[in-house]
This record gives C-alpha cells, sequence and structure tokens, in this order.
C-alpha cells in the first residue's frame, strides 16, 4: 500500500512536469504545425534564469524574472528562426528548430560553462502521511500543472484568443479570411509555450537542484513523446501521456530487474502507440483529402 | 653523369638512414651514466585545473626524497626528484618523458593523472622504465609488466568495497545505487556483487543517463537501508542526497568510491545540510590523529599548509619509500645497483622484486601492501569520513 502510494506520488509529479512541457509541444504543433525541438531547451533557459536570479536570494523574483525572460525569448525565436519559414517544407522547419535547440545549448555553454550547477530555490521540506515521507515539492509540482492545464483548457474555451486558436489549428487559411489575425496568434501560441517551459524548469529544479546545458534536452524528448502518445495537438492528450509517461517511469525505477531499460521501455511504449493508433489517445483521426 | 650523381645521392640517403637507425634503436644508451644520485622522475599537473594533485604529488614525493637523504640515502647514494608538468594533458606526455630519460631518470612515478598515464605507460614499456603511480586509477594503466599502481584501480574498487562490507555488515542488508548505462559506476557495482558475501543482502536501485535528475523513486526503495553503496560520481550522488534528507534516516551511512572526491566542495551544495553520514573508500584518512598518517599530516601541513594537502600526496609519499624499499630489499639480496644503472636494468630488478611477493607495511596510505601481478595494489580500504551525522 505504502509502496504503491509513494510510487503513485512520485510518478504523478514527474508526469506532471512532463505534462507541462508536451502542453507546449502539443499547443505550437496543433497551431503552427511544427514540431519546436527547441522546446526542451527553453526549460534549461528558464533554469538558467532562475539560478541567475536566485543570486538575490528571492524566489518569487527570480521565477518571475524566468517566466517573463522565457516568453520573450520564445517570441524572438518565432519571428527571427520559424517566422520566416512559414509555407517552407515542414522538413526545414524541423532542421531549423533542431540548429535553434543546439545554439540554446551552446550558448548556454559559453556563458555558463560546462560544469553542473547546484541551485535551490526553496525548500519545502517533506512531510509524512499514511505511513509515506514524500517531498512537498512533487505535491507542489502535481497542483501546480493540474491549475495550469484546467486554466488553459479553460483559457482556450472560453476567450476570443483561445478561440481563434482553435480556429488557426482547425484551418489556417479559413481563420484568416474570418480576419483572424494568424501570425498574431502563433506568437501568442509561442509565448505560452515557453512560459509554461520556464514553469518546467522551476519545478525540474525544486525536485532536482542542478542544472546544466543539457538539463532540457532529455525531458524535452521525453514531453514529445508523451505529446504523441496523448495525441499530438490535443492539450487534454498531452496531459494524459505525460502523466502516463511519468508513471510509467516510477515504476520501472522501481523494479530493479528492468529499471536498467526504463528508457527503452518509455520509448517503446511510443512505438506500439504509433502502430496500433497512430493518432495517439486522444487525438483527432483527420481524414487527409486527395 | 647525371645517373651517377643520382646514384651517389641515394646511396648518400640509403646510408644516412641506415646510421640514424643505429643511432636511435641500435643497442640502449644508459642515459644515466652520469648520474651522481637516483633519479626519480614523473609528471603531472603542477598547473591549470588539476594542479593541486600535482602540487601534492610534487611536494609530498619530494619530502620522502629528504626524508630518505637525510638518513643517509641508500647505501649513501642520495636520490633526487625530478617533476614535470604535463598539465594534464595527454599529449605533452611524449615530450615529457623524453626530457625525463634523457635527464637520466631510473625510476618513475609515472604520471598523476589517468589520461597522460595512459601515454605514460607505452612510452616507459618501450624503453622498459619502471613506473609506481601514486593516483593514476585507471584500470589499464598497469597494464604493462613494468607499471604498478599505489592508489586503487578504478575496476577494483567494487572488490576492495565488497571486502569492506563483508567485513563490517556480515548478515545484514544493506542498500545500492548506481547509474546503470555508466561504465564506472555499472562496472564497480558488478564486481561489488560479484565478492560480496552470500550473507549480505542488497537492496540495488539504479538509474540511467536520461533520469538524472529526479530520484524520488530510487530513494523510495530504499529508503529504509542504513549503509547505502554509492559508486557515482559525486554530481548524481549530491542530487540523490539532496533529495533524500528528510526521506532516508537520518542516521543512514552513504558510502561511494573515488567518485565521492570532491563532493564537499560543489558550488551550491552546502554538504552540511544533509543529515546524513557521508564516506567514501579511501586509502588515506586526512583526518587521522594517530599513526603514520598522521604524522605525514603534521609534516606536510607544517612544510606546505592544508590547501593541498590530499590521498595523491599522501600516496606518492608511500610510492617513493616503496622505491627505496625494493631498492634496499634487493640489494640486501644481493644484487647490484649502482648509482649510473641504467632504467632497464634497475626496471628488471624492481619487477623482480615486486612480481615476487615484495611488501611494505605500517604506510600512511595501507598497514599492508602488496601487488598483484597485474599491477593492483593490495591492501585494506578505510572508510573515510567526509561528514559526520548532523546530531
Amino acid at each position: 500500500m505504502e509502496l504503491i502510494l509513494s510510487t503513485l506520488i512520485n510518478g504523478l509529479s514527474l508526469g506532471g512536469i512532463y505534462a507541462m512541457i508536451a502542453l507546449g509541444y502539443t499547443m505550437v504543433y496543433g497551431i503552427a504545425k511544427m514540431l519546436n525541438f527547441a522546446h526542451g531547451d527553453i526549460i534549461m533557459v528558464g533554469g538558467y534564469v532562475i539560478y541567475v536570479f536566485m543570486a538575490t536570494k528571492n524566489p518569487l523574483l527570480a521565477v518571475v524574472m524566468a517566466v517573463i525572460f522565457c516568453v520573450l525569448l520564445g517570441i524572438v525565436i518565432e519571428k527571427v528562426a520559424y517566422k520566416p519559414l512559414r509555407g517552407a517544407s515542414p522538413l526545414a522547419v524541423l532542421i531549423t528548430a533542431i540548429g535553434v535547440s543546439y545554439l540554446l545549448q551552446s550558448l548556454a555553454q559559453i556563458i555558463f560553462g560546462s560544469a553542473n550547477k547546484m541551485v535551490t530555490v526553496y525548500d519545502f521540506g517533506s512531510i509524512s502521511f499514511l505511513g509515506v515521507t514524500v517531498q512537498v515539492s512533487a505535491l507542489v509540482t502535481l497542483a501546480c500543472t493540474i491549475v495550469v492545464m484546467l486554466a488553459l483548457t479553460l483559457f482556450v474555451k472560453c476567450t476570443r484568443v483561445g478561440r481563434a486558436m482553435i480556429a488557426v489549428s482547425e484551418d489556417k487559411g479559413a481563420a484568416q479570411l474570418m480576419g483572424i489575425n494568424v501570425n498574431g496568434i502563433i506568437t501568442i501560441t509561442f509565448a505560452i509555450g515557453s512560459a509554461l517551459a520556464a514553469l518546467a524548469g522551476l519545478f525540474y529544479l525544486l525536485k532536482a537542484p542542478t542544472i546544466s546545458s543539457t538539463l532540457g534536452a532529455m525531458p524535452g524528448i521525453k514531453a514529445f513523446t508523451a505529446a504523441v502518445i496523448g495525441g499530438i495537438g490535443s492539450i487534454p492528450g498531452a496531459m494524459l501521456g505525460g502523466i502516463l509517461l511519468g508513471m510509467v517511469e516510477c515504476i520501472s525505477y522501481k523494479i530493479t530487474a528492468i529499471a536498467p531499460y526504463t528508457d527503452a521501455i518509455e520509448f517503446s511504449i511510443l512505438i506500439i502507440i504509433l502502430l496500433v493508433r497512430p493518432t495517439g489517445f486522444l487525438g483527432k483521426k483527420r481524414r487527409e483529402k486527395v | 653523369m647525371k645517373n651517377t650523381m643520382k646514384r651517389i645521392i641515394a646511396l648518400m640517403a640509403a646510408m644516412l638512414m641506415v646510421a640514424t637507425c643505429f643511432a636511435s634503436c641500435g643497442g640502449e644508451t644508459n642515459y644515466a651514466a652520469n648520474n651522481t644520485e637516483y633519479v626519480i622522475g614523473f609528471s603531472g599537473p603542477l598547473t591549470g585545473p588539476a594542479a593541486m594533485y600535482g602540487e601534492a604529488v610534487k611536494n609530498s614525493a619530494q619530502m620522502a626524497v629528504d626524508e630518505i637523504n637525510a638518513a643517509g640515502g641508500l647505501n649513501g647514494v642520495n636520490f633526487k626528484l625530478v617533476a614535470m608538468d604535463d598539465t594534464h594533458d595527454a599529449t605533452k606526455v611524449a615530450a615529457l618523458y623524453s626530457e625525463l630519460l634523457e635527464g637520466g631518470m631510473q625510476v618513475s612515478l609515472g604520471t598523476v593523472t589517468t589520461g597522460p598515464a595512459l601515454e605514460f605507460k607505452n612510452l616507459s614499456a618501450e624503453d622498459n622504465v619502471f613506473f609506481l603511480t601514486p593516483s593514476a586509477s585507471g584500470d589499464d594503466v598497469p597494464a604493462n609488466e613494468n607499471g604498478y599502481q599505489m592508489c586503487f584501480a578504478d575496476g577494483n574498487q567494487g572488490k576492495v568495497a565488497a571486502e569492506f562490507v563483508n567485513a563490517n555488515f556480515k548478515g545484514q542488508t544493506i542498500g545500492a545505487f548506481y547509474k546503470s548505462d555508466e561504465a564506472y559506476s555499472k562496472g564497480i557495482f558488478d564486481q561489488f556483487k560479484e565478492n560480496l558475501d552470500s550473507s549480505v543482502t542488497v537492496v540495488e536501485t539504479n538509474f540511467t543517463e536520461a533520469n538524472t535528475k529526479d530520484f524520488s523513486t530510487q530513494i523510495d526503495t530504499l529508503k529504509d537501508c542504513k549503509f547505502i553503496f554509492m559508486p557515482t560520481y559525486y554530481d548524481p550522488a549530491s542530487l540523490f542526497m539532496t533529495q533524500a534528507k528528510d526521506i532516508i534516516a537520518a542516521d543512514a551511512v552513504y558510502y561511494g568510491c573515488d567518485g565521492f572526491d570532491g563532493i564537499d566542495n560543489i558550488e551550491g551544495f552546502d554538504i552540511t545540510t544533509i543529515p546524513q553520514k557521508v564516506t567514501m573508500l579511501s586509502h588515506f584518512n586526512s583526518k587521522a590523529t594517530e599513526g603514520v598518517a598522521a604524522d605525514f599530516i603534521a609534516k606536510y601541513t607544517d612544510k606546505f599548509g592544508k590547501a593541498t594537502l590530499n590521498q595523491f600526496g599522501a600516496s606518492a609519499y608511500d610510492c617513493v619509500y616503496t622505491i627505496y624499499e625494493a631498492m634496499k630489499e634487493a640489494i640486501d639480496e644481493g644484487k647490484e645497483i649502482p648509482v649510473t644503472i641504467s632504467a632497464s636494468d634497475l626496471c628488471e630488478i624492481l619487477k623482480e622484486q615486486f612480481e615476487g611477493g615484495f611488501s611494505v607495511e605500517n604506510r600512511v596510505t595501507g598497514d599492508k601492501i602488496t601487488w598483484e601481478k597485474t599491477g593492483y595494489v593490495n591492501k585494506g580500504a578505510i572508510q573515510y569520513v567526509i561528514k559526520d551525522f548532523n546530531n
């Protein structure tokens, strides 16, 4: 029982982080129809901004600055790297995204060096209940993810901008004809995705207080996997995929015999999903018109 | 005319080639022919980021040499230490090695760090120069017949740690945390398990490269363990400890290998916030208060201060004494070691000693030290306390 409960909490909180990142992937894909592979590195940038501003010993300021910086960075990347390629082949955009990813990693390495840096944002301590002791930060992460996810769903469903986003994701051309500023919407999407990435960076640091230039690379790929499993383009799908992947990872690490194969297991799930249900759990099946 | 000219030039060129060949590989040049002291050479990082290790080796080895000389040397012949700065750069080793050898080096401490040592071991094997490295812990460093280690080889730490656990935790349960896709960590763990007493139960948990940040599951697995073996580098270890500080029992003990070296010196990681005891496998206790180790510490800090006091130096100090004793024993057995002996001849004598069960006792880094034929050292490990319990 204790075992199940502690694994559940750990899995949910890790899954929460994956979900938070996957939301960024999925929104950008849904609206701009591109895979923003630099998304994971925004997490890293967010982490470093927090690291820099933690010199002020004010965690709140550090987090706010990280979100603002990442939003601006997301917008700049979109304007400079992706916008000129609107209408270009998806492959060109993909390669550009990978280029941006390496650019961010290398810049971070030049500025901060390659050694890991430890940064304690805030020590929530731990609590015990029902016989298990867990880090409070895990619960905070979980709670925040749920709040963000609800807020995002409400935003998309109930605001003008949100509905414009849905329209753009459904049919870019038609949305433009209806008077929607498609470029503006895409920029807003990148801004939101980057803000989520900054938050994911924060939660990562709360869990494990270390930062390096490759901090975002692996979580980025895992979250991308989560987004695809959940159905890329779908917000609840990203949440579901993230939580699922987090749970699988924790359960797998718990079973010593299969622990070394954890990554293989996670990515095998991706392959199986792609074979059996190519659109993911909650993805819409879209018939291509010939 | 033209042809004759060509022939003469060709002939001259051929003769020149033959001549240079004779010069370089014809017979052994004894560079030590003019020595008036036995010359011990080594290279290490005396400048650059790893300088504290090279400095420690240089200072300690010089201290041992001075002590031996003050006591009359070896049958009246003094020793001399020659140190070269390789800045922990393997590409510099070849030139430095030649300089050492041509400068009359007869026996060597090899290099201080493993990267350069992998160059050094091949160069010295070609010329048959004996070396006993204080700190280059790579498994392949003593691969050739002429190389020996004073420190534990990386790949032998698992065995040494298992012996320690067997002696102290018979019939008990311990935890283990390692990185399953890293040769260093997995290698040590596998060897550890292989050599573990069957009465010791291990609760093991591991992580992979893709998961070097969140250890909540692993911590949960080990939460009831009171002794946790951690053959990882200090980065993941410090993360584990930070995340586990309230979950693992406050009276638990962490036991790492040489990967823990420097864990109390990570920027942003305050080890004093960890309530548990943090220890590591070592051969030198820099906080020793009695015995040879304490004497060494007192002498060293008196001369060079505390900043560079570390196991590298302690090991180098032992190396010099070991070489001295091996030579002394050979002489006592009737072998001749003139001050002008060539490096190769001395190497043969020392190899015979080391292969023949030679041992040194009551040294700074071990009570009884012997060597395996592989060049690995055999001595008991100590549990060096990096940080004690907070309460």
